[in-house]
């Protein structure tokens, strides 16, 4: 059975002025069984911006390119299917 | 199996260990891509502005290894009646896409995106070509030549 692992980490912070910034990451971890490969997918989370003052702000890194993607694929399947359904209620009247 | 092909087992194993370090090793650099600096970009320092890049990262890789070995019938006293060999294959891809740039000034920190309007665009087109094929197998139906009843 292959280990799937899904796991948060955060980076070294970078001080700017007043401000500390840790970077954070997500990470999908597949190991196929045996140690013979596996898959990672890393990719950014957030950003954590802390200021001088103790205030903690998350600021989420958004993949506005993933996001856009799966917005047009699942439309278009979407669409494929209630027009397949929309002609599967017709089809009667037109044989008529 | 018979005897002989057991006589030698230290010698495979030694060969298929060899090996497996190889691919052990491999792996861990492999899982090294996990690591937080493989996202984030060296910070860029612009006068007052700081800037970090983010990608996202994707990779896989798989490999097998095998050994074996076998003996002879052959009564040739010249050639050895047996031997063994091993070998192994893998292969991997590393995908990387820059997702958004950090910039932090003074004023303080935003999150702009890294818009890809090719990826975008290639979508777009593949859902069109969902929504045009169904238009067409709808048309064929409807248009299609009708059974003839006997």
């Amino acid at each position: 059975m292959p280990v799937i692992e899904m796991l948060s980490k955060t980076g070294e912070p970078q001080r700017i002025g007043k401000l500390e910034l840790t970077p954070m990451n997500q990470v999908l971890k597949i190991q196929f069984p045996g140690d013979h490969g596996g898959l990672i997918w890393n990719r950014p989370k957030a950003v954590v911006v802390r200021s001088d003052d103790g205030q903690e702000q998350i600021l989420p890194v958004t993949d506005v390119t993933r996001v856009a993607i799966w917005a047009m694929l699942a439309g278009g399947i979407l669409g494929a299917i209630i027009m397949g359904l929309t002609f599967r209620r017709r089809q009667p009247e037109t044989e008529e | 199996m018979s005897d002989e092909m057991k006589a030698n087992p230290e010698e495979e194993t030694g060969l298929g260990e060899a090996g497996l370090e190889v691919f052990r090793d491999t792996v861990e650099e492999f899982l090294a891509a996990a690591d937080v600096r493989v996202v984030y970009g060296e910070p860029i320092q612009h006068d007052d502005t700081l800037i970090i890049p983010a990608a996202e990262v994707l990779c896989g890789m798989g490999f097998g290894l095998g050994s074996g070995s076998g003996t002879s019938t052959d009564k040739d006293a010249e050639k050895p009646n047996r031997g063994s060999g091993s070998g192994g294959g893998g292969g991997g891809r590393i995908l990387s896409r820059a997702v958004a740039v950090v910039v932090a000034s003074p004023e303080g920190v935003r999150v702009e995106p890294v818009i890809d309007l090719t990826k975008i665009a290639l979508a777009g087109l593949t859902a069109m070509g969902f929504m045009v094929g169904m238009m067409f197998r709808m048309n064929s139906h409807r248009h299609g030549i009708p059974r003839i009843e006997e």
